[in-house]
């Protein structure tokens, strides 16, 4: 890893702090998300909001199982999202497969399409191992660690590769939309 | 069953069906292939005028496909289970889109995860899989784990036994 300059360092450490996360939920992990935003677990406390679209938003939350329909839009997603841009892969079925580990349309691991930072064991994962996350996820910024930004634009081919392979093409056909 | 059901039954006798109670207000009935559309027009005369659902169970060991179709009526709450079926290797039926428009997506969903044709219904493009290139996924020889395995990589796990005897032992916590 490249040294970061101090300006990288201050800025890296106001990105912390102020972490916007999309708000688009793919699988079941959706259900947890409402009592972490709402007044019990309040993750506005530590700076972390939901945001509407793509392009303001900082982290992507992939909440839970992912088909192969659904990789297309979150690939998308991801490819949106202006730099730096942090993900967190939620549940076991994100980390495996979980109990969709053997499905013909579901993926097994997701770090092997998108980069991400931190995951989240566990099925499902609490509110309180969700704040834990983030935290460590602010910590991995500071630090500078969070990289998968970088690791997706040096290894795209790699990447892209792992996706066509799966997914046979990453277009999306839509019959409503076309 | 209930009586009001009990008339319909009545009226179905003509198409010499197996009737099979399995609720005080569930009916399955079991007709030959080429009744099936005379007996859901005669249920929809009758009330039963809502296609709940409409799927496929698939009998690998008969080499058969089982159509079900789930009417239910809003006049009693009570529900007619119509069910027929058809031969496996060359599964072909007839539409029903004309009694209820909405079978036009059920039939989409069944040709594209059992691979039954609907004669009539010239829609069947896909609806949920998209670039699906393998044998129908919900026939029963379709091996998903296979598929799984082929195309979507696996995480590798190295078993560490010195750790876990340590957690064994209780040494560590695990």
């Amino acid at each position: 890893m490249k040294e970061r300059t101090i300006w990288e360092q201050i800025a890296d450490s106001f990105r912390s702090r102020s972490i916007w996360m999309l708000h688009y939920c793919t699988g079941c992990g959706a259900m947890e998300l409402p009592p972490t935003m709402t007044s019990r677990f309040d993750m506005e406390r530590f700076g972390v909001a939901p945001m509407a679209t793509p392009r303001q938003a900082d982290i992507l939350l992939i909440t839970g199982y992912l088909n192969t329909k659904t990789l297309r839009r979150v690939i998308y997603t991801y490819e949106q999202m202006a730099d730096p841009k942090y993900v967190i892969g939620f549940g076991s079925c994100t980390i495996n497969g979980g109990i969709y580990f053997d499905s013909y349309s579901t993926i097994n691991r997701l770090d092997y399409y998108v980069p991400v930072d931190v995951y989240i064991a566990g099925c499902m994962p609490r509110p309180e191992a969700i704040l834990e996350a983030f935290n460590y996820l602010m910590e991995k910024i500071r630090k500078g660690e969070a990289d998968g930004w970088k690791r997706y634009r040096e290894n795209y081919e790699w990447y892209k590769q792992n996706q066509i392979r799966s997914l046979g093409e990453v277009y999306v056909h839509d019959e409503f939309h076309e | 069953m209930m009586s009001s059901m009990n008339d319909v039954v009545k009226s179905l006798e003509g198409f010499n069906p197996f009737i099979e109670e399995i609720d005080e207000r569930e009916v399955k009935v079991t007709v030959s292939p080429d009744r099936v559309i005379a007996v859901l027009e005669t249920l929809k005369a009758n009330g039963y005028s809502h296609l709940s659902l409409m799927t496929c169970v698939d009998w690998i060991d008969d080499n058969q496909l089982e159509l079900v179709y789930i009417l239910f009526s809003w006049k009693d709450g009570g529900k007619f289970i119509v069910s027929t079926r058809i031969d496996r290797n060359n599964p072909k039926f007839f539409t029903v889109k004309e009694l209820w428009p909405v079978a036009r997506f059920y039939e989409r969903e069944l040709h594209e995860f059992f691979g039954v044709e609907f004669e009539g219904n010239d829609d069947m493009r896909p609806l949920f899989l998209e670039l699906w290139d393998e044998k129908p996924p919900l026939r029963k020889d379709f091996d998903p784990r296979d598929y799984s395995r082929k195309k979507f990589p696996d995480r590798k796990y190295e078993k560490d036994v010195i750790k876990e005897a340590k957690i064994f032992r209780g040494e560590i916590n695990g």
